[in-house]
This record gives C-alpha cells, structure tokens and sequence, in this order.
C-alpha cells in the first residue's frame, strides 16, 4: 500500500512524508562527499569523485578553461563556487540554472549576485518540483561557497527539498554524518584559509572511501580575496596543483610519491 | 538634431606591431551642456579585447550590460574565452537583430588574437549602427569627432608600430581631434593592448 | 521652471529640488516634495512630466521597497541605481516612454561611501560628484566646477547648495521660490532646512 504514495512526489503519505524526496536525499548520500569550510577570510571546498577509470577521456579537463574536472566542483559566478552531490546530469541542469540566475542579477543590477540570492534562485525551483505536476525532483544537494560585500564570505547547503541553511563548515555526500563530527571537533571559529585547506584536506582523506589520495580521486576550490583588487578569487585547482597540494599537506601516499618522482 | 549626437564622444583604435590601442574621449553632455568628464566608453571584454561604444549614452549602458552577459555565458560555457572575430560577429548580429529600431552607437573593437603557431595578430573592426561590419587594416574611428579622427590619423599613423610608439600615435591623433570637436574631449583614456599586458593611461585634456 | 541639485561631500550626499508644482503659467502648488526616500540610505529627486514623475517615483519605491522585504537588506545605492536606469531605457523604447529626469543620492553602508547618480529620462547614468537637472543646472553646474570640493563638511557643503540656491534665484527669470533640502549619510536620511 505504501507503493502508492512512492510514485508521485506531489503526494503526502498517511504519516505526513514525501516519500520521492526522502529517496532523492538517500541517493546524494551515496554520491561522492563534498565538504565545504568557511574561514576567517575565504572559504574551502573539496569533492570526491566517484567514477574514474583508465580509458576515461580527461584531456579537455587537463587544461581546459577554469580549472577543476568539471565533475563535482563548478564555478557558478566570478564570486561563486558550486559543489555538487548526487545525479551529475540533473547537476548539470542546476549548474546552468545557477549560472544564468547571477548573469540576469549582474544584468539588471550591475553587481555580483549576492550568495544568499542565488541560493533563494535555485531553491524556488527546487521547492516547486515538490509541488507540481507529477515530476521527478532534483537529486542534487549543492554547497555554495561564495563572497558578496553584505556578509563577506559565506557558505551554503541547499537540499532536494528546497531547504537552504548557511554553515561554518559542512559536508554533503557518502559518511557525511562521519565528516561532519569531525568538523565539529575541528572547526575553530577565526579559523584562516591556510589552516582550512588543511582540515579539509585530512576530515576529507578520512571519510573517503579509497585509500589513496590524488588528483584523480579529488576535486579542490578555494574562493579568497584578491589582495590588489579586494575583489572575490575563485582558484578551482587542477589535477597538477591538487598533487602539489597533498604533497605539501603530507597526504599523498608514499608509492605515489615515488611515482611522482618518477614521472 | 541626430541621436548620434546628443551625448557626443569619440572613439579610435589602430594597428601596430603585435599590438594594437583603442582611445575615447571622457566627455558625457546634453547636447552642449557638459555633464560628466569621467564617461567611460570603452569596456574591456576579454583580457584581451577591449570595445568602444560612442553614441547615444543610454544605449552605450545597455549595450554594454548586454555583451558582458553574452560573453559571460560564452566563456563560462565553451570553458574558453572569446576570439576577438567571434566577438565582433556577435556585436554586428546583435545591432542588426534591432534594424528597424536600432542602438545609436557606432562600436569599435580591438584585441588580440591567437594563430595557430601560438603567437598573437593584431585585430580591430568597427560597425554602424546596425551592425555592417568594417575590418579595418590600419585605424578605425567613430563617434563625434569621426571627421576629424579620419584626418589626423591619416597623417600620423604608419605600419609596424611598437607599442610605446603606438601609444604616442593614438593618443596624439585622439588629443587634437577631440579638440577641433565640440561634443568631444575633456580628458581622453588610452588602452594599448600586448601578448602579455594592457597598459591603460587617462590623459589629461583641454577642458574648454 | 523645475531645478534640482546635488552634491557630495565627505560621507554625504546632499539632495535640493524646488517645491513648486506648475501647470502652463500658473503655480498649483508651493509644497510639493520632489525627493523620494527610496531605502534607509538612499534618496531620489525627480522631474519632469507632471503625472509621470510620480507614476514612475511611485513604481520605483515600491519595487525597492519588494526587494528590501524579499531579501532582507536593501539593495546599494549602486544596484537600485543600475535597476532604474534600466526601467527608463526600457520605457524609452516602450509605446508611451516616461519623461521623468532623476538625481540618486545614496550612501553604500557595505563600502561606506557616498554615491551621486545623474540619470535622465532616456536612461543616461553617470556617477558624479554634483548634479543637477532643469534650467538651473546651467548656472549650478558652472558654479559648482568652481566651488565644488569632495571632501567638505556637511557645513561647507550647505553653504555651497545656498550659493547654488541663490545664483539661480538672482539669474533666472522663472527662478523657483522654495526648496526642500534632504541629506543622506551614514545615520541615514534628514531633512535640513537652509
């Protein structure tokens, strides 16, 4: 009997659920962990990625535009940082979404969207994929990480449902109940973003499930201030610098290491 | 009275070796009321691409808001950003999608672009109002002052200019014939554009 | 005739339009209140065609006030000014465009800084130190290249509005009688009288 409240996301079931949304939230939490750490002056951002494979073609993303794989971490305007967990083509959808959202803001009010808004944006349709006709809703929890000149730097979570919060740090994805226990012991309050890179670096290679740490299995974002300018720098890594960063952080393995060395 | 020339301002843009410039006065008035000496014209599109927009000042605004959005969404997109004969193309079919009730400005562009040895080669154009577009080899100028510009260019500008030469060359040509016009001048700005930097100066001008 | 002024100074920005409410020759009105508070630190003085100045005074506070109300803070001087511009490019090319010229005044409690916006009813904008519309701004604006200084005080500043003020009044044939003289700064918006 329960079936029949399953096919319908517009439906409540006797208890008072939807039942399309709790399963939409049980499949981003298999999705590859994305982490996210607000610090004093920037904020950090770190994705797992699941699929890899030697035959994968990943030429484009070596030294393609912006930087970064273009699987989980995506830059959505010049002062924000989207990373995503659960399905990648409905991803993909909200991505682009998100993106026209804060060029139509920049149109209209010739300033950068602030983070907020643009989680409001994509939230409101989130929202109403729960309520109207018959669809399916997004499989995708976002974390935004971003800076507008209102509340500095900030970070967001946004659910299938439609529910946004801001948080210090937080995580989305497969273990994040284990991540985020360990934020919680970790975080300091006025922590800065060299230390954030590294807490993130180390609660990530404790909740992933691979052993190894490298660029293949790892996407990594930064967004600060630039120091001349004042104005919000988003550096979404590449595969290169992700090594040299582990490396730097002590967390690469050591056959890689050699492997390194050797290459 | 012409829209084209109720605000006034003018701008120019010349090639030189592996480099090119592009230079508009700073003037915004109301027919021959001066209202602003601090009018920006001209926008930087890519790292590498700068465009002018002299004209009717509510169309300069909008048409830069407009480009900003279509080249935003261009480069966040294709992952790369815009060749400068790309960028020309979209200018030109935007002004011509409003033939029958055009945007009064007279765009001019400048940039660089890539060949495929991995070098750069000069690139400028200009367009009318609605978008006919106009591959210059030497200079292109536009706006108030066009008349004017076309003169002193033509005596002042050679091939092959290095860029500090080139500087000299625009901004002398932009100086005296913003001076000869009445709706433009009151301080100038120069872009010259190279492989590695854009050097931007703003010149002071006569304020009469 | 209508005269609007405005000038900045260090952390103000300083708005004056005249009362006076016309029709053809005759005087309707001596009171009338030509400068919109728009938000807690922005100010707007309009002019223009009568009926659609306040039309479109009206629509502009409305849709500034939605925005504060949706998002919890308003929007900076600079947006709402952006935001407006366009509205009037918009109508510009719309079946019956609004004549309406305006002067933005505003001060950015992100940056902490004033902002002036000189918008006519085409959609021109242009960010200045002092502005003005109607016939005065032919002999403010002149006068203003003279005595205008960014970083006067408040004090200062009113004693060049009053110049301003009174060259007009000694200049113009239909010079306008009374003016209504509104600051904005950090503590946001007050009415001073000269």
């Amino acid at each position: 009997m329960a079936r029949r409240y399953d096919s319908r996301t517009t439906i409540f079931s006797p208890e008072g659920r939807l039942y399309q949304i709790e399963y939409a939230m049980e499949a981003i939490s298999h999705a590859g962990t994305v982490l996210g750490v607000l610090a004093k002056d920037g904020v950090v951002l770190a994705a797992e990625k699941k699929v890899t494979g030697k035959l994968l073609d990943l030429s484009s993303a070596k030294d393609g535009g912006y930087g970064g794989s273009g699987e989980k971490i995506y830059l959505l305007n010049s002062n924000v940082i989207g990373g995503v967990a659960g399905l990648t083509a409905d991803a993909n959808s909200l991505i682009n979404f998100a993106r026209t959202a804060a060029q139509r803001h920049l149109l209209t009010y010739n300033e950068d969207i602030p983070v907020e808004l643009l989680a409001q944006r994509l939230c409101d349709m989130k929202q109403g994929y729960t309520q109207f006709g018959g669809l399916r809703p997004f499989g995708v929890s976002l974390l935004y990480a971003g800076y507008d000149p209102h509340y500095h730097f900030q970070l967001y979570h946004s659910d299938p449902s439609g529910n946004y919060s801001g948080w210090k740090a937080t995580c989305i994805g497969a273990n994040n109940g284990t991540a985020q226990s360990l934020l919680k012991q970790e975080y300091k309050d006025d922590i800065e973003v060299k230390d954030a890179i590294g807490l993130v670096l180390r609660t990530m290679s404790k909740t992933m499930d691979s052993t190894t740490l490298g660029s293949e299995k790892l996407e990594f974002a930064v967004l600060t201030l630039d120091e001349v300018t004042k104005q919000p720098k988003a550096k979404i890594y590449k595969p290169a610098e992700i090594n040299a960063l582990l490396l730097a952080e002590g967390l690469m393995k050591k056959d890689e290491d050699t492997e390194m060395k050797a290459a | 009275m012409s829209l084209m020339e109720y605000n006034g301002g003018s701008v120019v843009a010349m090639v030189g070796k592996d480099c090119v410039a592009i230079a508009s006065d700073l003037r915004l008035g109301n027919q021959a009321l001066g209202i602003s000496s601090n009018f920006q014209k001209i926008f930087p599109i890519t790292d590498r691409i700068y465009l002018g927009l002299p004209g009717l000042a509510t169309d300069v605004t909008t048409l830069r808001e407009r480009f900003r959005f279509r080249v935003n969404m261009y480069t966040i997109k294709e992952e790369r950003e815009i060749e400068p004969e790309t960028f020309a193309h979209l200018v030109s079919s935007t002004l011509y999608e409003h033939r029958f009730g055009p945007y009064f400005v007279e765009p001019v562009m400048a940039g660089l672009s890539k060949t495929p040895s991995g070098s750069v080669k000069p690139f400028i154009a200009a367009t009318d109002l609605i978008g006919c577009l106009n591959f210059a080899k030497d200079f292109v100028v536009a706006g108030t002052a066009s008349a004017k510009l076309y003169g002193v260019a033509e005596g002042l500008w050679e091939p092959d200019l290095e860029a500090e030469d080139l500087f000299e060359t625009i901004s002398q040509t932009l100086l005296n014939a913003v001076d000869r016009d009445a709706y433009s001048g009151w301080g100038c700005v120069v872009h010259v554009i190279t492989k590695d930097k854009v050097v931007t100066r703003t010149l002071k001008g006569r304020m009469d | 005739m209508e005269t609007s002024f405005a000038i900045t100074g260090k952390g103000y920005v300083i708005v004056a339009a005249d009362t006076t409410s016309a029709r053809s020759i005759v005087k309707m009105k001596i009171d009338e209140d030509k400068i919109k508070t728009l938000s807690p630190h922005l100010l707007m003085a309009y002019s223009g065609e009568p009926g659609d100045t306040i039309q479109f005074a009206e629509y502009v506070e409305r849709n500034i006030r939605l925005y504060q109300i949706r998002n919890l803070y308003p929007l900076r001087p600079s947006a709402a000014a952006s935001w407006i511009r366009r509205a009037l490019a918009e109508s510009l090319r719309s079946r019956k465009p609004y004549s309406v010229n305006l002067l933005l005044g505003g001060y950015d409690t992100a940056s902490h800084d004033p902002h002036l916006y000189w918008i006519d009813y085409l959609g021109t904008m242009t960010a200045v130190p002092f502005a003005a519309h109607g016939y005065g701004s032919y002999f403010a604006l002149s006068l203003l290249d003279r005595y205008h200084n960014p970083e006067a005080t408040l004090e200062e500043g009113l004693a060049t509005l009053k110049r301003c003020i009174d060259e007009v009044a000694k200049r113009l044939v239909v010079s306008p009688g009374k003016y209504k003289v509104k600051v904005v700064d950090q503590d946001g918006i007050r009415e001073v009288e000269l």
